[in-house]
Order: structure tokens, then sequence, then C-alpha cells
């Protein structure tokens, strides 16, 4: 069985962090959570090729709304409109921005 | 990877049926859920979405038109079921001859473009098999989940294999397994050791009733004409399974990870 959160935060004016099943504490950068977005409008549903233009993302950009999707996602509705976004916790993991995450990578 | 393109923000739990092949009578299975669904004072809709043998109209003893305005498609009613099939659309006797992109258009605009309103379920009855129609669905639709009907038999569990692993590939959470026709004459049993096998749910078996065709045909739902037959309490025990699924315990631990930005 794979880690699920157990707590999503706001901790700071464009940071988000995730507590997991299994202890992990996560933290992101908003905007760079915006970048990775999986949606069919930010990445070619066949080739997987990057379609978002990261430069049209707002420096400032903050989610509005965060909301769990069944028993495997978040959904989140962004300040620039965007909410076709589904991270699944299985992403967002990977994505984690923590020291000890990012020398893993 | 999920990637939902379509929002369905009224729509509580979207939920697919599916099947790794034909004739395992998952629309009987649907049709049943959603009445058992109802009958439990939900707000529930129906699409019938096997766009290659729509057979939820005649189950449901509905073959209006729906109405429609410039935007939209009103879905029909009955019992306080909302339905929509392709079947309204296409004249009953004429065979429907589909290509990728027209599956992926007609699908698209049954989830965007219907009037569903508030629900607090939308059954998918999906087409069998493992294509490009169920994965246009499984891909871009926020489903809640998907539950998998199969016959006892080794040869349509093997399909089902196949079904169940399409979902999982593409991260839709599978709510269980359904055996249907059980009883003597395809066997009993497969379904359970199935779920077992691949560590999911198991909702429960349906016997096998000559009922459940009469009463498919006659459009008058099993659960709806017969409460108290085998088949109908079957369904029953399922719907409450599912509901247990997404509304239970095992969905609210995820349901308080809400958060407004400040």
């Amino acid at each position: 069985m794979e880690a699920t959160p157990t707590a999503i935060k706001q901790l700071g004016p464009a940071t988000m962090g995730i507590v997991w099943s299994d202890g992990h504490n996560s933290f992101y950068r908003v905007r760079n959570v915006r970048l990775n977005c999986h949606c069919a409008n930010c990445v070619d549903e066949w080739s997987r090729e990057k379609i978002l233009d990261d430069s049209k993302v707002p420096e400032d950009i903050k989610p509005r709304r965060i909301e769990p999707v069944g028993r495997y996602a978040f959904r989140i509705v962004w300040s620039d409109g965007h909410d076709t976004g589904f991270y699944t916790f299985d992403s967002l993991r990977k994505l984690c921005e923590c020291p000890a995450c990012r020398k893993a990578r | 990877m999920a990637s939902s393109r379509i929002s369905m923000p009224t729509v509580r739990n979207l939920v697919a049926v599916a099947s790794g092949k034909g004739g395992v009578g998952k629309s009987t299975v649907t049709v049943n859920l959603a009445v058992a669904l109802s009958k439990r004072g939900f707000k529930v809709g129906l699409l019938d979405a096997d766009i290659y043998g729509p057979s939820i109209p005649l189950m449901m003893g509905l073959s209006d038109r729906p109405g429609s305005t410039d935007t939209h498609v009103t879905p029909l009613e009955r019992n306080g079921i909302k339905v929509m099939s392709i079947g309204f659309l296409i004249p009953d006797d004429q065979p429907v001859v589909w290509r990728g992109p027209m599956v992926h258009g007609a699908l698209t605009q049954f989830l965007t473009q219907v009037e569903w309103g508030e629900l607090d379920y939308l059954l998918i009855d999906m087409p069998p098999g493992t294509g490009d129609a169920q994965l246009t669905i499984s891909q871009n639709a926020p489903l809640a989940g998907a539950i998998v009907v199969t016959t006892p038999q080794a040869v349509s569990i093997s399909d089902a294999r196949k079904g169940l692993m399409m979902f999982q590939s593409v991260k839709v959470p599978i709510l269980g397994i359904v055996e249907n026709m059980s009883g003597t004459v395809f066997g009993t049993g497969g379904g359970a050791k199935f779920a077992e096998q691949f560590g999911v749910p198991f909702l429960g078996s349906v016997p096998l009733d000559s009922q459940v065709v009469q009463s498919g045909d006659s459009g008058r739902p099993m659960v709806e004409l017969n409460p108290s037959s085998p088949v109908s309490v079957a369904m029953n025990q399922i719907a409450d399974a599912v509901d247990g699924q997404l509304a239970g315990a095992v969905g609210a631990e995820f349901r308080s990870l809400t958060l407004d930005w400040q």
C-alpha cells in the first residue's frame, strides 16, 4: 500500500504542505505544482509532451481551493481559473521538494 | 496518470460499470443498481455509454426522444432516475458504425452537454471491452471509481481481468467485482476468488434467474418488479456496498482534506 495524505496545509503565502500516512512531510512551491499539471490541456494525451507554456503561468499564481477526488487525487482550482488538473497522490509524492526527496532524485 | 478534462461539479459520485466482454449482464446490473440506489433516497442518473449496443432504453421502458436546447440535452426521467442513451438518438433497427473520434466526441458530449443537475450518483454503463471508448471515459471523466461485472466462468474472468487492469493503469479506484449469473448453470465463486486474487473488494453475487430477462424486456427492472427476489436482495446489498465504499468510512478519511487558500 502506497502512502496516502493525512493532512494538507498552507505553510506560507506560496507554500503547500502534505503530511503522509508513512509520516513523511512534503512541501511544495505552489507554482511548481501548477507547472507540473498533467491534465489534457497541459500535457498532450498521446505523446505526453508538455503543452503548457511555463512563461504564461503568472509568477504569483496561487491555489484558490484544494479538494480530494475519490481516493486517489486532489483537484486544485487555481487563481488563473485553471481547474482541470487532477494531482494524484502518487504524482504529488514524487514532486515533493523536501531536501531528502530532492537528493534522492 | 489521472488527467480529467471534463469537470462535473454537480455530480457527487461518477461511477463506471464495466465488463471485459459483452454478455455478462452489465447493463442489467447497472439498471438494477440505479434503481436500488434511487430507492435509498439518492438522486441517480444513468448514462448508457454502450454505443455499440445501447440496451438501457428498453430495460428502463423509455422510448421518447430527449428534449434539447441550443446547447444542452435534457435527459429522460423515469421514477426519478435521469437517463441518457445513444439509443434515444438513433432508430432502433439501424446499426451504428462508430469510428474512434466520433466515439470520443459522443461520450464527451454525454458528460458535458446533458443537463444532469445535482446527482448523488451518475452510473455509466460502459461499452464492453477495453478499447478506445473505455479509455476515453476513464481518462477524461472524473470517475470516483469503477465496478467490474463478470460471470463465474474462467473465460469471463480472464476478460474482467483486462478491464480491471485498464482502470488500474489510469488510476481509477476499483470499487469492486460483481459476479452475475451465479448458480448451477455457470457455476459460482469465481468472482469472489478473482477479487481476492487482485486485492479488490467483492461486492456480491447475483443469481441467474430467468425472470431477469423478462423484467429487462418489459422495461421494469427486477429490483422494482420483484423486490423480494434473490436477485433484488443481492442487488440491494451491492448498492449498500458501493455506497459504503464511496460515502462510508473508506472515503471519509480523505474528504476532510479540503483547503481554502488564504
